[in-house]
C-alpha cells in the first residue's frame, strides 16, 4: 500500500483481508489509511471476493495473502492453493485485467544449496516443506491461467523478506541474542543469503502491476516469474552479527561448529527435546538453513521490470530494529 | 636460510618453486645475445630498473615486447625526473611538461639527475631507447607519446600543487585522480598497445578506458595502503583525508601512537581503504577475461593477483602501521604459475576474497560493507565459473555479456592448462624421485654404519 501510494499516487487502493486494517499504523508507513477502502472477507469464498472486486472495480489484483511459516498443512492448502484458485476464478468472471501474485523464492529450494539461481531453475522434485510446495502449486496455476487478452498474470518470488512488520528473520535473530547464543557459529560462513527489504519487494509489485497494465509492456511480463532480492547476497553470520551489533552486542570470539557436528548435535537435541516434550534450540532444520547457500541472480527483474532495490540491507536492518523498538513501546 | 625454512613450512609453495625453476615453459623466450645493440642496451636498462617487471615484459609476444619495453623505460625516465629532489623547479617542470617532445629526437640524453637517482642511467642512455622507439609501428609510437605527455603534465601539476604537497590527498575523488596519473594512464597505454597488436577484445578499447583505469587503480591503491609506513618515513602519504579523518585527526598518529586505541582506529581506516580498492575488482576480472594472447594475459594478470593477495594480507593487519608487509616469495611464485589461465585467476581472486571475509571483525564500522562487497564478488565468480553441481538439470541460466567472452576464450585457456598439467606432472615426478633417492641413501647409510 505504501509503495503504491508513493510510486503511483493516483491509484485507488482497496484492501481485501480477513483481519481489518490496524487502527494505528507505524511511522514507517506514510500512506493515509483513510484513502484505502477495506473489504473484509475470506479468500476461499468466491462470493466475498466477487463482492470486493465489484465494489472496487479494480484493474489489477495484487495477491499477497499467505499464512505464516509454521502453520498446519491444511491451512497452507486452503489459503495458498484453494484461495488462489478461487481468486483466479472470481477475477476472470469479473473481467479483471491483471493479477500479480506474490510467490516465494522458496519454491526452488529443497534444503540443498541454491547458488546464483535465476528463473530458469526448475522446481525441486521434493519441496522443502508444505508451505513451499503449496506456493509452487499456486504459482503454477497463476501462470497457467495467464491470458493476455483477459486476465494477464505475473508471479514475483521474493527471497528472505525482512523489514517493519517482520515477525521472523530479525525477531528470530534478536531471540538468539536474548538466549545469549550468539557465540556459536554453525558452518564456515562462506554461504551467501539473499535478504530482501520489504519496501523493495513492495516496489517490485508496483512495477509489475504498472508493466502488466500498460499495453506496451504487457506482453513482456504476462505469464512470467521474477525473482526479487536486495541484489546484495550476504554471508549468513555476517548479517546475524550486524543485527546483534546494531543492538550493541559484539562477541570477542566465536565458537565454530562444523556443519556435520552441528547436524549430529541437532539430531540428538531434537530427540532429547521430544522426550522432554520441549522445543529444541538447535534442530537439524536450523543447521541446514544456517549452512546453505541461498542466493539468486535478479538480472531479469532488473532488465524487464526495471526493478532496483531502493533500500539497502543496512538501512533495512536499521528500519526494522527501529520499528521493533517502536512497536514494543 | 630463513627462506628455505619458510618453503619447508609451505610444501605447496616448495612444489611451486621447483616447478617454476625447473619446468615452467616461457611462451616466447627472449635471447638478448641475438638482439641488435640498442635492444640489448634496453634490455640491460630494464634489468637495471626492475627485476619483477623485466621478467614478464621479456616473455611478452614479440609483437608487443619491444613496444612495452620502450613504454616502460620512457615512463621510468619520466619518473626519475619527477622523483629527483636535486632538480630545481625551473628545470624539472618544463622537462616533465615537454618530455614527450624528446621522443621526436634521436639523440636526447639527460645527464643532470642527482647522483643518488638509481635509474639515472635510463636518462643518460636515452638515445638507445629512442633508437628502439623509432623502429616501432607509428601507432605504438603515438600511444607512448600521448601517455608520456599526459603523465608528465599530471606530475608537473602535482609538484606545483601546494595544497597537495602540504596536506596530501584530500578527497576520495582526488585519490582516484592521483592514481589515474600514476597508474590509470599506464593501463590505458598498455590497453592501446595490446589492442593495436590485436591481442585483446575491442571492448576494452571502447569503454573510455574505464576498465583499464581500474586495472591501474587496483594496483596503485593496494600499494598505497601497504606502503603507509615507508611513505610516512619519507614524510608523505597518499591515504585520502576524506577517509582517514573518520578515524584520526592526524594520519601520522597511526604510526606514532602505538596505543591499542590508536591501532584499532588504524585497522578500521585500513579496512575502509581496502573496501575502496575492492570496488575495482569487478572491472579487473572483466578486463582480464578480454585479454586473449596468453603472454599478455600473464603480463596483465600477475600484478593483479599479487595485488589481491597483498590486499588480503594488509587487511586487518596491525603490522601495516609500523612494518613493511609483504607476501611471501613462495606465494608469489605460486601465484605466477596459477595465474596463467582465466579460470586460475578467478580461483585466486575467490580464494583471497574469502580470506578477506574471514578476517573481517564485527567491531569494524565497515564490517557489513566488506561482507557485502565480498558477497557481490563471489556472485560474479560464481556466474563466471559455477560450482560443479550448482546448476540443476533443466536450468538454463541467463547469460551475462561476460559469459560469452569467457566461453570464447576457453580454447586458449585449455591449451595453457594442458601445458601446466605437464609441468606439474614433471615436478611431481622429480620430487618423488628425489624422495625415493633420499630414502634409498639413508637406508644404505643406515645398513652401512651398522
Amino acid at each position: 500500500m505504501n509503495s503504491f501510494s508513493r510510486r503511483s499516487p493516483n491509484t485507488k487502493i482497496h484492501v481485501f483481508d480477513v483481519r481489518p486494517l490496524p487502527e494505528k499504523i507505524s511511522k514507517y508507513f506514510t500512506f493515509d489509511p483513510k484513502s484505502v477502502t477495506f473489504h473484509g472477507g475470506d479468500i476461499t469464498s468466491e462470493d466475498d471476493l466477487s463482492d470486493a472486486i465489484k465494489g472496487s472495480k479494480c484493474d489489477v489484483i495484487v495477491h499477497s495473502a499467505s499464512p505464516m511459516h509454521g502453520a498446519p498443512q491444511q491451512i497452507y492448502n486452503k489459503v495458498n492453493v484453494e484461495g488462489t484458485r478461487t481468486l483466479i476464478s472470481a477475477a476472470k468472471k469479473q473481467n479483471v485485467k491483471a493479477l500479480v501474485y506474490t510467490s516465494s523464492a522458496g519454491v526452488i529450494f529443497n534444503g540443498q544449496d541454491v547458488m546464483n539461481a535465476d528463473e530458469s531453475w526448475p522446481y525441486p522434485e521434493v519441496h522443502m516443506d508444505g508451505y513451499n510446495e503449496t506456493k509452487a502449486i499456486a504459482e503454477t496455476e497463476v501462470l497457467e491461467c495467464n491470458d493476455i487478452d483477459g486476465l494477464a498474470t505475473v508471479c514475483l518470488r521474493p527471497a528472505g523478506i525482512f523489514g517493519p512488520g517482520d515477525r521472523q528473520l530479525i525477531p528470530g535473530l534478536r531471540g538468539v541474542l536474548k538466549m545469549k547464543q550468539t557465540k556459536f557459529q554453525v558452518g564456515d560462513n562462506n554461504n551467501l543469503f539473499d535478504w530482501t527489504y520489504v519496501g523493495n519487494v513492495a516496489d517490485a509489485h508496483v512495477l509489475a502491476a504498472q508493466k502488466i497494465l500498460s499495453s506496451s509492456t504487457r506482453s513482456q511480463v504476462a505469464g512470467e516469474v521474477f525473482l526479487i532480492t536486495n541484489d546484495q547476497p550476504t554471508y549468513f553470520w555476517t548479517l546475524a552479527r550486524t543485527v546483534w551489533k546494531a543492538d550493541g552486542h559484539v562477541d570477542n570470539y566465536n565458537i565454530v561448529l562444523p556443519r556435520t557436528i552441528a547436524l549430529g548435535i541437532g539430531y540428538i537435541s531434537e530427540l532429547v527435546a521430544s522426550i522432554l516434550k520441549k522445543e529444541a534450540g538447535l534442530t537439524p532444520f536450523r543447521v541446514k538453513v544456517a549452512c546453505a547457500h541461498r542466493y539468486h541472480n535478479i538480472l531479469k527483474a532488473k532488465e524487464v521490470l526495471g526493478y532496483k532495490p531502493e533500500v539497502s540491507i543496512d538501512e533495512g536492518i536499521r528500519y526494522t530494529l527501529d520499528w521493533m523498538d517502536e512497536s514494543r513501546n | 636460510m630463513g627462506k628455505v625454512l619458510q618453503l619447508l613450512q609451505h610444501p605447496d609453495e616448495l612444489k611451486a618453486f621447483v616447478q617454476f625453476k625447473c619446468f615452467r615453459k616461457s611462451l616466447h623466450p627472449f635471447e638478448p645475445t641475438e638482439a641488435r645493440s640498442s635492444l640489448k642496451r634496453c634490455d640491460d636498462l630494464l634489468n637495471l630498473t626492475s627485476r619483477s617487471f623485466a621478467a614478464v615484459i621479456k616473455e611478452l609476444h614479440p609483437k608487443t615486447r619491444v613496444a612495452v619495453m620502450v613504454f616502460y623505460l620512457v615512463l621510468r625516465a619520466l619518473d626519475t625526473v619527477e622523483d629527483d629532489m636535486t632538480l630545481q623547479h625551473d628545470v624539472k617542470i618544463p622537462l616533465l611538461r615537454q618530455f614527450h617532445t624528446k621522443l621526436n629526437t634521436t639523440d636526447y640524453s639527460f645527464n643532470g639527475s642527482g647522483p643518488n637517482e638509481k635509474d639515472r642511467e635510463v636518462l643518460v642512455q636515452f638515445p638507445e631507447i629512442l633508437a628502439e622507439y623509432h623502429r616501432l609501428d607509428s601507432e605504438f609510437q603515438d600511444v607512448i607519446k600521448e601517455i608520456t605527455d599526459k603523465m608528465g603534465n599530471g606530475m608537473a601539476d602535482y609538484i606545483l600543487d601546494d595544497n597537495f604537497n602540504t596536506n596530501g590527498v584530500a578527497t576520495v575523488k582526488d585519490y582516484d585522480l592521483y592514481c589515474h596519473y600514476v597508474a590509470g594512464l599506464v593501463g590505458e597505454g598498455l590497453t592501446k598497445i595490446m589492442a593495436h597488436a590485436n591481442f585483446i577484445n575491442e571492448s576494452l578499447n571502447q569503454d573510455n578506458y574505464q576498465k583499464s583505469e581500474s586495472m591501474g587503480l587496483f594496483l596503485q591503491k593496494t600499494n598505497i595502503i601497504r606502503d603507509y609506513q615507508e611513505d610516512m618515513q619519507d614524510g608523505r602519504s597518499f591515504w585520502p583525508q576524506e577517509i582517514w579523518l573518520k578515524y584520526t585527526n592526524s594520519l601520522a598518529s597511526f604510526h606514532k601512537d602505538q596505543s591499542e586505541k590508536s591501532q584499532e582506529q588504524a585497522l578500521y581506516c585500513i579496512s575502509e581503504l581496502v573496501l575502496n580498492a575492492m570496488n575495482h575488482i569487478n572491472d579487473v576480472l572483466v578486463y582480464l577475461a578480454n585479454v586473449n594472447d596468453p603472454s599478455c594475459f600473464s603480463f596483465c594478470a600477475i600484478p593483479q593477483v599479487m595485488a589481491v593477495a597483498t590486499l588480503a594480507t594488509v587487511y586487518n593487519n596491525p603490522d601495516v602501521t609500523h612494518k613493511v608487509v609483504k607476501i611471501r616469495k613462495g606465494t608469489t611464485v605460486k601465484l605466477i604459475l596459477e595465474s596463467r589461465t582465466y579460470p586460475g585467476v578467478v580461483r585466486i581472486f575467490r580464494h583471497y576474497i574469502r580470506i578477506i571475509n574471514h578476517k573481517s571483525r564485527v567491531n569494524d564500522p565497515n564490517y557489513l560493507q566488506i561482507g557485502l562487497k565480498c558477497g557481490e564478488l563471489e556472485q560474479l565468480c560464481e556466474s563466471l565459473y559455477p560450482t560443479p553441481g550448482a546448476i540443476p538439470a533443466g536450468a538454463n541460466p541467463h547469460k551475462l555479456e561476460i559469459n560469452e567472452t569467457v566461453a570464447n576464450r576457453q580454447e586458449i585457456d585449455e591449451k595453457i592448462e594442458a601445458m601446466i598439467k605437464e609441468e606439474e606432472f614433471k615436478t611431481q615426478l622429480l620430487l618423488v624421485s628425489l624422495g625415493l633417492l633420499l630414502a634409498l641413501l639413508s637406508y644404505l647409510a643406515f645398513t652401512f654404519f651398522n
